[in-house]
């Protein structure tokens, strides 16, 4: 697998994929190996969880730009990868292929030594920026689309993405497989809740979540939009996690609204303290505008924690209303404050959501599942290519 | 001998004089029996052609349109320079002995094709970075010296046209005299020091 993110280094959300996707498919006795840049104080070559990480030269002399970079670093990444697949002397079946940012590396090692590539597309640059404006955007999505076509099959995480990815890029339908994102149930242990809980809220108070880059498309805004009317029900504390370029204009929204004492914003916070954050909440809020899968909504139900969702996206995949979660419009300040208020008011009704989204969260985004249908991807791709012709002889 | 030929330009692509020159060069390698294939690239006359000289040429093309600097148009088209390079790999049932870079444009390939084939590369240089940005410290010159670094460092030999570039080279990458051949094109030995250049580097270095 080619990635340039894997921990400790961890930029978004591909090395947490990474991370837990590579420790299952070992357990299934698949032989796997990642590739990905350096991290100050990361070894070169190491074995995590099974698993061998290889960490070339993520080139470091000043280049122009990201994309520029991201090109220097794939020859890079190529070179060492090629060195490594001639040691493992044709042992490797599936060059494995994460977003973009691989593209170049991932395409040229297909042909090199004709072993078949997929990727997997985690998320699209017309997707991301609401359209193509630049060369360097359109640069980016003809990355994107080569890459895809260049792929034996892409490998989606909803339907969502599945049906924007065959839209951008025209691909057909039988040329890309979903296969969830998953989360981790174990990760969330018992401690101390009300001690913990002090740091973010009076004991009255409830707790109102928010997780995610505070960007548009993440709709933190409808959420604060949302608040008086939230208020004028019940008494809430309303934590935003997170940091990102809106951040200045929803403090100076809070203050403008006088609630600044009923809003935190916490920035970046840590692994433990967030796992920790979605215990005590009482309910967790997701009302993005776009979103490929929504991971943030995934944490939640592993972490039993009630979950209010907007109609959008993988999210509405994810969340079934009523059921495991409560679904409201995007974009909707009133139906933020609707679904919030109804899962604080009802306690029957929020364990209701949340034991069934617990369930589905251990039934359906179990990576060990996940990583089994992964394996079942590659077996079958190694069928077709056992049948072709391009195999070399 | 079989030998790929890496060049940006490549009549009818004439950018500069090594468009020329490659020509020649090919021309002359296959009097000598040696069979060449031509990598370059053409964004409309694509694909494989073999003219009346006996050259064979694979003119590859774009597939990313949109690009923001040579740098990320030259590294997306050397996945396709691999591509073909490995078609005529794999179509000649492994019997590929050398590849010839010229300039440091393919050189990412060439060094992957090494590594991934073991098939090696001499590097043929015809202008250097310092010389075409001078004393540009700007990062996408850097960059490209960073390429041309790598081509030094992996190639088995780096022929050059002129004593003068020899200096050039070891004053500005600390190349070691032992690596580089001086050849004139307009020695009248001029395609026998080329060959001769090729078999030192399908030599396999002693350490």
């Amino acid at each position: 697998m080619l990635s340039w993110e894997f921990p400790p280094r961890t930029v978004g959300g591909i090395a947490a994929h990474l991370f837990n996707l590579s420790r299952e498919l070992v357990k299934l006795g698949v032989d796997t190996h990642i590739v990905t840049c350096d991290f100050p104080g990361a070894p070169e070559s190491e074995v995590v969880n099974g698993a061998h990480i290889l960490r070339v030269d993520s080139y470091k002399t000043p280049s122009p730009d990201f994309a520029t970079w991201d090109s220097l670093m794939n020859v890079n990444m190529q070179k060492e990868t090629a060195a490594l697949i001639s040691s493992l002397s044709g042992q490797v079946d599936i060059i494995h292929a994460h977003d973009w940012l691989v593209a170049n590396a991932a395409l040229g090692l297909k042909h090199v030594f004709r072993i078949p590539m997929a990727a997997t597309i985690h998320s699209t640059e017309v997707g991301r920026r609401n359209g193509l404006h630049t060369d360097y955007e359109r640069m980016i999505h003809q990355t994107e689309n080569w890459l895809a076509h260049e792929s034996w099959r892409v490998v989606c995480c909803s339907q969502y993405m599945s049906g924007q990815v065959r839209w951008a890029y025209g691909l057909p339908e039988d040329r890309v497989k979903i296969i969830p994102n998953g989360v981790d149930v174990n990760v969330y242990e018992e401690f101390d809740r009300a001690e913990f809980r002090k740091r973010f809220a009076l004991p009255e108070e409830k707790i109102v979540l928010f997780v995610g880059r505070l960007v548009y498309e993440k709709g933190v805004q409808t959420l604060i939009s949302a608040v008086p009317k939230i208020l004028s029900r019940v008494n809430a504390k309303f934590v935003v996690v997170g940091d990102g370029g809106m951040r200045d204009s929803l403090m100076r929204q809070v203050a403008n609204m006088r609630l600044a004492h009923r809003i935190v914003f916490t920035g970046f916070l840590d692994e433990d303290s967030l796992r920790k954050l979605y215990q005590v909440a009482d309910v967790c809020v997701v009302p993005s505008l776009y979103e490929p899968f929504g991971i943030t909504a995934l944490e939640a139900m592993a972490a039993k924690t009630p979950l209010v969702a907007s109609n959008t996206g993988g999210l509405s995949e994810i969340v079934e209303h009523d059921n495991t979660g409560t679904k409201v419009f995007p974009g909707s300040a009133d139906s933020v404050a609707w679904g919030v208020t109804r899962v604080l008011l009802d306690p029957g009704y929020a364990n209701w959501i949340k034991l069934n989204a617990y369930q589905k969260a251990l039934k359906v985004y179990d990576w060990a599942k996940i990583a089994k249908q992964t394996k079942e991807f590659y077996e079958q791709i190694l069928r077709e290519y056992d049948r072709g012709s391009w195999k070399p002889t | 001998m079989r030998v790929i030929i890496f060049t940006w330009e490549f009549p009818p692509r004439i950018t500069g004089q090594l468009a020329h020159y490659v020509n020649r060069l090919a021309a002359e390698l296959v009097k000598k029996n040696v069979d060449v294939y031509v990598v370059t690239y053409n964004n409309s006359w694509t694909g494989f052609h073999q003219g009346a000289d006996g050259i064979k040429a694979y003119r590859i093309s774009d597939k990313v349109q949109q690009h923001i600097n040579v740098l990320t148009w030259m590294l997306s088209l050397n996945q396709e320079a691999e591509r073909v390079a490995a078609d005529i790999y794999y179509s000649m049932k492994h019997e590929l002995d050398l590849i010839d870079v010229h300039d440091w444009h393919f050189v990412p390939a060439a060094v992957t094709l090494k590594r991934a084939l073991k098939v090696p590369f001499v590097f043929s240089i015809d202008s250097i970075e310092p010389h075409r940005s001078r004393n540009s410290g700007a990062p996408l010159s850097s960059s490209i010296r960073s390429m041309e670094s790598l081509g030094m460092d992996e190639a088995r030999r780096i022929i050059v046209k002129s004593e003068w570039m020899k200096q050039e080279l070891k004053r500005h990458y600390n190349t070691s005299d032992k690596m580089i051949e001086v050849v004139s094109p307009d020695a009248k030995s001029w395609i026998d020091e080329i060959l001769a250049g090729y078999r030192k580097g399908l030599e396999v270095p002693a350490n």
